[in-house]
């Protein structure tokens, strides 16, 4: 579930920039830390640390948006790939300078600890993962169908002459997409920070992860990114489970790679048409 | 790409012969790293600088050219660097095929999941790569110091110099128009995924010997050398020198081994100076540091060239006749084009008129193969050309001009001059004369005529009637997807059926 927060927010900067924001991973590493350092300072609980980690990434994703982003929209989409990958470097390095190499623990959501539901015992963080994951999905789901703002941002990803002629300040809508997709990155890494220690040099790994989910599932499909997050998120599980985790890894990558070969325009078609 | 001047030619030089004569063996071992990443960033700039795709597995393959010295120098010696290259450009070449068709971002994606199985391969094949603790104490028969600063630095200005000369000249031009404009490219007769193919595999093999070749001056191979920092590195340093500038990846790689030297007290902030300036780059001078030096020193950017229409047109061989039979084109539910048949000759000049919409341009696309028909056929003489992929369509003769170009220094007429230069028996012009002045009107008439004279076949879509109906021999009026009319010039424009659907209003209200 945390992957399609992760994914989402890949999807949305996607769809917002042209180009892939090679920057997300770190983004997702940084709410992790964003997570641990607030945390440490405050000493507040998990479900109050939430709003400050988005609202602190809300503003990594504008400043992503008005460095590396907007400046570039008139170039080729590699210009921005390159200009996202220095960001991502940054990012990386920046933390690795302020925070020791050593791995951190964000602190949980909803406390440590099992709780037992009809008789099947489940961790309270993956629980707590599962829910504000969803809610947060169906928030984005309604934000984007059901209000003018999402419309607005449909209609920038969609076509962003044609949004800019009948009067949408494009550049506006640019920045917002990025801070949403910050804020779900930030509370992303917060919930997977507990889970899987802060590292800053995982922020390839999640970049790679909902990369590939939204290859997966169609490029620039809100739906079919999810799809694709879920279902590397299960692949991961039931693979590593059987065969452990370095061949779960490799199988991913072979089926990435097979499913670019056999199937370019994704699992469930490309929305968006082509994009040369 | 500009060729190589002296300037330049002598900074190459003089830096390894200086490095050889003045220079410690710290100092030495810094100058034949700089020639180590600067090899793997000339590979890098053909496939990213040139064609402009964004390949992630550079770095991975480099990590490949390292561990295969490692493995084969014990007993092969300095033979292990060609196998080094061929254990990097065999993967290329497999995985090519399949993934150089896809667009940029599915290449990326490739690309860096064929660099992350190999990142993979490199911790967990232990057996082989010695897992994390890598691979050391194999250069017993590898040169050292000053022999392997000479090794390197040959090959690195002999690759330099090759690309340089090559891109200096027409393959340049060519090359540009790949990737700014693939499908104008295409229809020029250039095979884009050969192309792609080819730069791929010779960018992957200079990566695995520059990787060798690392190899050898570290003594050491572990697997970080296949991780994803030596990618971002390698990008980051040919995005700060310069893309498509000779000396962009020396530049770039010097700075790359200097700076960390220079911060050695910030340790590893240095990198991110390095993204830092690189962003800087990105931003303020895509062109990279090699250019802005260039034009520090007073040296002009070469503008693109230009072809003109030559004044006197040779005749050319090729096929006689082009056929549409019964051609059809539907997208999704809306037929673009039902049952177009007629016949263009050689030495004949035929005008396409119609509403807009009513399939103009998509009949074009589809004889050029811009877009596949779904009904009939397309003859050259007795061959079949609907099928054939773009670039094969115009190599056999049809040559095509498009709409609006955003080409950066071309005109209007360098497009038509392009199509007419590959020696095309037939040109598809695609509204040619659409925002030209009166005076470009009449040379594209004289354009046109000379066409004529010299044989060639020209179906020409235009909505200056009063200028197709001068220039043309017979004009085809389309509706909807269908030829409702076909002639000469006055009896097309007196059908009624044309006057209703194209001519439209203004006769009728006569």
């Amino acid at each position: 579930m945390a992957y399609a927060l992760v994914a989402l927010g890949f999807v949305l900067a996607l769809n917002a920039a042209g180009a892939v924001n090679f920057a997300h991973g770190d983004l997702v590493v940084l709410g992790g830390a964003a997570a641990v350092v607030i945390g440490l300072w405050t000493g507040l609980p998990g479900p109050l640390l939430l709003p400050f980690v988005a609202l602190a990434l809300g503003i990594a994703g504008i400043v992503a948006a008005r460095v590396a982003i907007l400046p570039l929209v008139a170039r080729p989409p590699e210009a921005t790939f390159v200009a996202t990958i220095a960001l991502a470097a940054m990012i990386e390095q920046g933390l690795t300078v302020t925070m020791d190499a050593a791995p951190r623990t964000a602190p949980p959501l909803l406390g440590t600890g099992a709780v037992e539901i009809a008789g099947i015992t489940l961790g309270r963080q993956p629980i707590a993962i599962v829910v504000v994951g969803a809610t947060l999905v169906v928030a984005m789901w309604f934000l984007l169908e059901r209000t003018q703002v999402g419309r607005r941002m449909r209609a920038v990803s969609a076509d962003r002459h044609m949004a800019r002629a009948v009067g949408i300040p494009v550049a506006r809508y640019v920045v917002l997409s990025l801070a949403l997709a910050g804020a779900l990155a930030g509370i992303a890494g917060f919930l997977l920070g507990h889970q899987f220690l802060v590292a800053p040099t995982q922020g390839a790994g999640h970049m790679l992860k909902a990369y590939i989910a939204v290859a997966i599932g169609g490029w620039g499909s809100v739906p079919g990114a999810l799809l694709g997050a879920l279902g590397i998120g299960l692949f991961e599980t039931f693979v590593s489970a059987a065969v452990g985790d370095a061949w779960a890894s490799a199988a991913l990558y072979l089926a990435v790679l097979a499913v670019l070969v056999l199937r370019p325009q994704g699992l469930f078609g490309e929305p968006v048409g082509r994009r040369a | 790409m500009r060729a190589l001047d002296k300037f330049w030619l002598a900074v190459l030089i003089l830096l390894p012969v200086l490095a050889l004569l003045v220079l410690p063996p710290f100092g030495q071992r810094m100058v034949i790293l700089v020639g180590v990443y600067a090899l793997m960033g000339v590979g890098y700039q053909l496939v990213f600088g040139q064609l402009g795709a964004l390949n992630l597995a550079q770095g991975a393959l480099f990590g490949v050219g390292a561990y295969t010295v490692a493995l084969t120098a014990p007993t092969l010696g300095l033979l292990s660097l060609p196998v080094a290259i061929l254990a990097a450009a065999l993967p290329a070449a497999i995985v090519a095929g399949p993934i150089l068709r896809l667009q940029s971002h599915y290449f990326a994606l490739a690309t860096l999941a064929l660099a992350s199985l190999i990142h993979l391969a490199a911790v967990h094949v232990e057996s082989i790569t010695g897992g994390a603790n890598g691979l050391a104490g194999f250069t017993a028969l590898l040169p050292r110091g000053p022999i392997l600063l000479v090794i390197v630095w040959i090959c690195l200005i002999l690759t330099i110099v090759v690309q340089a000369r090559l891109f200096a000249g027409p393959m340049g031009e060519r090359a540009r128009l790949l990737r700014q404009a693939p499908l104008v490219a295409a229809t020029l007769g250039i095979d884009g995924g050969r192309w792609r193919l080819v730069a791929f595999v010779i960018g992957s093999a200079l990566a695995g010997l520059a990787g060798g070749l690392s190899a050898a001056v570290s003594g050491v191979v572990s697997p970080e050398i296949t991780g994803f920092p030596i990618m971002v590195l390698c990008l980051t340093s040919v995005v700060l020198g310069g893309a498509r500038h000779p000396m962009g990846a020396v530049l770039g790689a010097a700075i790359a081994v200097c700076l960390p030297e220079l911060l050695r007290d910030l340790q590893s902030a240095w990198l991110l100076a390095y993204a830092a300036a690189t962003l800087l780059v990105v931003l303020w001078a895509p062109e990279g540091l090699a250019t802005l030096i260039d034009r520090w020193r007073g040296v002009r950017p070469v503008p693109p060239v230009s072809p003109v229409v030559p004044a006197h047109l040779e005749a050319v061989d090729g096929p006689q006749r082009l056929t549409l039979d019964g051609v059809a084109k539907h997208f999704g539910g809306v037929a673009a084009l039902q049952g177009v048949s007629f016949t263009l000759e050689r030495g004949e000049v035929v005008g396409l008129i119609g509403a807009n919409g009513s399939g103009k341009t998509t009949l074009l696309n589809v004889i050029g193969g811009l877009e596949c028909a779904d009904g009939g056929t397309i003859m050259l003489d007795e061959r079949r050309i609907n099928h054939l992929a773009p670039h094969a369509i115009a190599r056999v003769g049809v040559g095509r001009s498009f709409q609006s170009l955003a080409l950066t220094g071309d005109t209007r007429t360098a497009d038509i001059a392009h199509a007419i230069e590959t020696g095309a028996s037939f040109l598809l012009l695609d509204e040619p004369a659409a925002g030209a002045t009166d005076r470009e009107r009449s040379d594209l008439a004289s354009l046109i005529a000379r066409l004529r004279a010299a044989g060639r076949g020209v179906l020409i879509i235009d909505h200056d009637i009063e200028l197709l109906s001068r220039t043309c021999d017979r004009l085809i009026c389309l509706d909807r997807g269908a030829v409702v009319a076909i002639g000469r010039p006055a009896e097309v424009r007196a059908n009624p059926i044309v006057r209703a659907s194209f001519l439209g209003v203004e006769e009728a209200a006569e």
